[in-house]
């Protein structure tokens, strides 16, 4: 690490003082870019705002000018002097009104978003352009307000905004010794100052509980949410922070232009934010930094520099077509041509996640036959100590059974998939839930965990019901699950899926976050620690920095479970964990709840059709069929019960049961 | 290659899967009419042998040819319509279509009016299960329903040759039986099978032939009833102590 870290602590110094001398460097050589540059950083904090929003979270926003137009206007209405608004006179200071802005676009963010996160995908999208549509409309158009009620009027022709027109002039920073008013130079430091701020409170929110949160979101909220992440809460942050670094934009912005008009703010603006994000590569600080700069670096200086060469080449030979040529106009055709080709050969953007690493070719040679396909057995030691523990989501020890169900009901449309079932399980009990295709099984998963409600019927564990809990609450309570057809992060990192399974043991808040207090650095190294021994023990050590899509079947199936006992859960409910393991493996996992059922005193609920699997492990069997109980007892009892050779096992179980 | 009944051949196939060299050299040949098994661990490369098959995958280094002809650089969707259906792993089903849209869609390709109305009955046959939900949309399906209905509309395509993926994953042990008669009663009518099953005893059983793959390689290859026998496979892929 100290070596890594000193090598690459060369080009980041390099860049400091690039950073640094530029602006003299250019008043040097005349270059007069400064002005632009600093325009084009706006744009890039925008960009890296929207990429909370977009590239972490994964809610594609089609409106996030608005909150540019609400960090600007709040300067202009709090610090300008011409508006007719109840703020006028109270031209405030720039360095408190600044702050100001990011507060109400945050505000505005979360008081937004609220209603429109329920909805994903297309549906957000959709609502976030009409956000984006209504709040030019309103600026415009609340430049000019009557209110007559009865011919009675408390406020008549109140310019709040400026409307059509604008605020004009906005006032500057002051700061002693320090020229805003003619010199760019200052402006150049301060969005740089603003800037890199920004980027360290983004790269720390990344590297967090938060942000491993937020990308969990992103790929696969349901699942997110029965790991203990609360989806509600976890997208209105992604809003609300992402909003904020658009407050601190668009008051910068208001105050660098000192005039601002509704014109700036509209869909176009959001439309080229999301171009530099997909551009640089959603989720890589990097890649948007560098996207925000080529687009508007491009728009600003090349496009016009083109123009004037073209004009100069056409005087000097003299083509009149040469000598008219605006390049300018042309701005949104080559940013649509240079999208296309992007997209086309790194659909990742420039500095995005490659989706296609390089092929690495590790021949391992030819192993023994009989060697392969043995993953490593569980061993009681390599359970993680913590593990051990009385889980924290243990309340009082109490005598009531872990789990215990009576009268679960629910129905789809005439179909009644779960009927009046009922189900305990008792401390340290490992019950089989069992049935044919269709018979409720997963259902029932569904209505414990919290995803579907019940029509009727409780649920309790421990003795408290569990019946109008979200499913990230049920895994607080210490109900982890995993799921029929594996549904992991697939896109994170192995150990970033056991880590967010820790999420709802962990408590670092955006402050602290950011701040990274001695406690927040404790919580993630043991956090990190301990997800590093739960992928030693369920035997995926030295995989945790490969991406999760890319490990095998077998291997997938493992670390969902590791994802589920990282929330020190009470109860397991395990749906199908054998389907598509071979006899092996299949063993390895038998041992393993068994040993986790020893050793810790972990509950299992089990759905399984692998019945060495099932009469191995569990204590008692229930089986279900067209959604109600038909049987239910030890297995012994089970697998020579008619009606369940009937419905489940068929003729052949029986017959291999005899013949051994 | 000269007139050999092979219906499908690969010939020493380099693939790779994402980064991961999937295919060293797999070669196997599966006659007309025949059951062949591809036994093998996780991650050996049993899918991206399939999905070579199938041109999703394209190889790097080797030939597949169906019916004497040469399909490696051959587009899927014209794979498809060659004769070859698939039966996929992970039950890739249609999720906003009902259960007969599904099935019909198997049949997109065909134009023989009666014979497919003749094959729907004889799927819904198979399946019972599928006649009670012909209407229901397939993502309402359970899990093991859907992995009927994967398997229903591949047979819809009367293909000369069905890949089918891990058929009985997800399914209860009297359907885990019953797939497996409606795999011998499909080929005994004529379809030629290849199989790729986790349940190696089952897979051995009906199988003509079976091939292990490990790591890419193929390692072993004889009558389904030899590889029952045989010691490694017993311990390795049968889990015999």
């Amino acid at each position: 690490m100290t070596d890594r870290g000193g090598l690459r602590s060369l080009p980041a110094a390099l860049l400091v003082t690039a950073l640094l001398a530029y602006p003299f460097v250019d008043r040097a050589l005349q270059a007069q870019t400064v002005h632009a540059v600093t325009d084009a950083m706006i744009y890039v904090l925008l960009a890296l705002g929207l990429n909370i929003v977009v590239g972490y979270a994964g809610l594609l926003d089609l409106g996030y000018a608005a909150f540019f137009a609400i960090g600007a206007y709040t300067m202009g209405l709090l610090n300008s002097p011409v508006l007719g608004s109840p703020l006028y006179g109270h031209a405030w200071s720039f360095w408190v009104i600044i702050w100001i802005a990011a507060l109400v676009s945050a505000g505005l963010g979360v008081v937004i978003g609220a209603p429109t996160l329920r909805v994903r995908g297309d549906y957000l999208a959709i609502i976030t352009l009409a956000f984006g549509e209504i709040i030019p409309v309103a600026i415009r158009n609340l430049g000019d307000i009557t209110i007559d009620i009865g011919g009675w009027r408390p406020v008549e022709r109140l310019n709040l905004t400026g409307g059509e027109n604008g605020v004009n002039p906005v006032g500057r920073p002051q700061l002693p010794g320090v020229n805003f008013d003619t010199d760019f130079i200052p402006w150049y430091f301060l969005i740089l100052a603003i800037g890199a701020g920004s980027l360290w409170a983004m790269s720390r929110m990344r590297d967090s509980r938060l942000g491993r949160a937020w990308m969990a979101i992103r790929e696969d909220e349901t699942a997110a949410d029965c790991t203990g992440v609360n989806p509600v809460k976890t997208k209105l942050l992604a809003f609300g922070l992402g909003a904020s670094f658009a407050g601190f934009a668009g008051s910068f912005y208001a105050a660098k232009l000192q005039a601002i008009t509704p014109g700036a703010f509209e869909f176009n603006v959001s439309i080229m934010l999301l171009c530099m994000v997909v551009l640089g590569g959603m989720g890589s600080l990097r890649g948007v930094i560098l996207g925000g700069m080529l687009i508007t670096l491009f728009d600003r200086i090349l496009l016009a520099q083109m123009t004037s060469l073209i004009r100069s080449v056409g005087r000097s030979v003299g083509i009149p077509a040469l000598i008219s040529v605006d390049l300018t106009l042309w701005r949104w055709f080559f940013f649509g041509l240079g999208l296309v080709v992007i997209m086309l050969i790194r659909p990742e953007g420039l500095a995005g996640r490659r989706l296609r690493p390089p092929a690495a070719d590790v021949d391992e040679g030819e192993e023994d036959l009989a060697l392969v396909a043995a993953p490593p057995r569980p061993r009681a030691e390599a359970i993680p100590r913590w593990l051990r523990q009385p889980p924290a989501s243990a309340a009082v020890v109490n005598s009531h059974p872990i789990l215990e169900v009576r009268g679960l009901t629910r129905r789809f449309g005439g179909l009644l998939a779960v009927s009046e079932v009922d189900l305990v399980i008792p401390p340290r009990g490992i019950v089989g839930l069992i049935g044919p295709n269709g018979a409720g099984k997963t259902t029932f998963f569904n209505l414990v965990t919290g995803l579907l409600r019940p029509d009727r019927g409780e649920i309790r564990l421990g003795g408290e019901s569990l019946i109008g809990l979200r499913p990230h609450a049920i895994v607080g309570r210490g109900v982890a699950r995993t799921f029929q057809s594996i549904r992991l992060f697939q896109n994170m990192t192995v150990l970033d899926n056991v880590r967010v399974g820790g999420h709802c043991r962990l408590h670092a808040s955006v402050a602290g976050a950011v701040l990274r207090p001695p406690a927040v650095v404790a919580e993630e190294s043991r956090a990190r620690e301990r997800a590093l021994e739960m992928l030693a023990f369920v035997g995926l050590d030295g995989r945790g920095e490969e991406l999760a899509k890319n490990l095998a079947y077998g291997d997938q199936r493992r670390l969902e479970i590791a994802r589920a006992l990282a929330s020190e859960p009470r109860l397991l409910l395990l749906d199908e964990p054998t389907a598509g393991m071979n006899p092996r493996e299949t063993d390895t996992l038998t041992e393993l709840i068994g040993l986790l059922r020893e050793e810790i005193g972990l509950a299992v609920l089990l759905i399984e059709h692998h019945m060495e699997v099932v009469m191995a492990t569990s204590d008692r069997i229930t089986v279900l069929d067209y959604g109600t109980r038909i049987a239910e007892g030890p297995p012994a009892e089970i697998r020579r019960n008619p009606k369940v050779i009937e419905a489940y096992l068929g003729k052949g179980y029986e017959e291999e049961l005899v013949s051994g | 290659m000269s007139g050999t009944s092979n219906l499908l051949e690969l010939q020493d196939i380099h693939a790779y899967y994402g980064n991961i060299r999937a295919l060293k050299g797999v070669s196997l040949q599966v006659t007309r009419g025949e059951i062949v098994t591809l036994i093998g661990s996780n991650g050996a490369g049993k899918t991206t042998t399939l999905r070579t098959v199938l041109g999703i995958v394209r190889p790097l280094r080797g030939t597949v040819s169906f019916g004497g002809r040469r399909i490696d650089r051959v587009p899927t969707h014209r794979i498809a319509r060659l004769g070859i259906a698939q039966s996929p792993e992970g039950r890739r089903i249609f999720a906003p279509m009902t259960v007969l849209e599904n099935l019909e869609l198997g049949a997109f390709a065909r134009v023989d009016h009666d014979g497919i109305a003749r094959d729907l009955e004889h799927v819904l046959t198979l399946f019972p299960r599928l006649r009670d939900r012909l209407q229901q949309k397939g993502g309402t399906l359970s899990g093991g329903e859907q992995q009927m209905l994967a398997m229903g509309r591949a047979l819809m395509a009367r293909p000369e040759m069905l890949l089918l993926d891990e058929p009985s994953m997800g399914l209860s042990p009297i359907l885990v039986e019953a797939i497996f008669d409606i795999i011998q009663n499909i080929n005994r009518l004529g379809t030629t099978i290849l199989l790729v099953e986790q349940n190696a005893r089952m897979a051995l059983r009906v199988a003509h032939r079976g091939y292990v793959i490990q790591t890419g390689r193929i390692v072993l290859h004889d009558t389904g009833a030899a590889l029952l026998r045989s010691d490694v496979v017993r311990k390795v892929y049968l889990g015999e102590k």
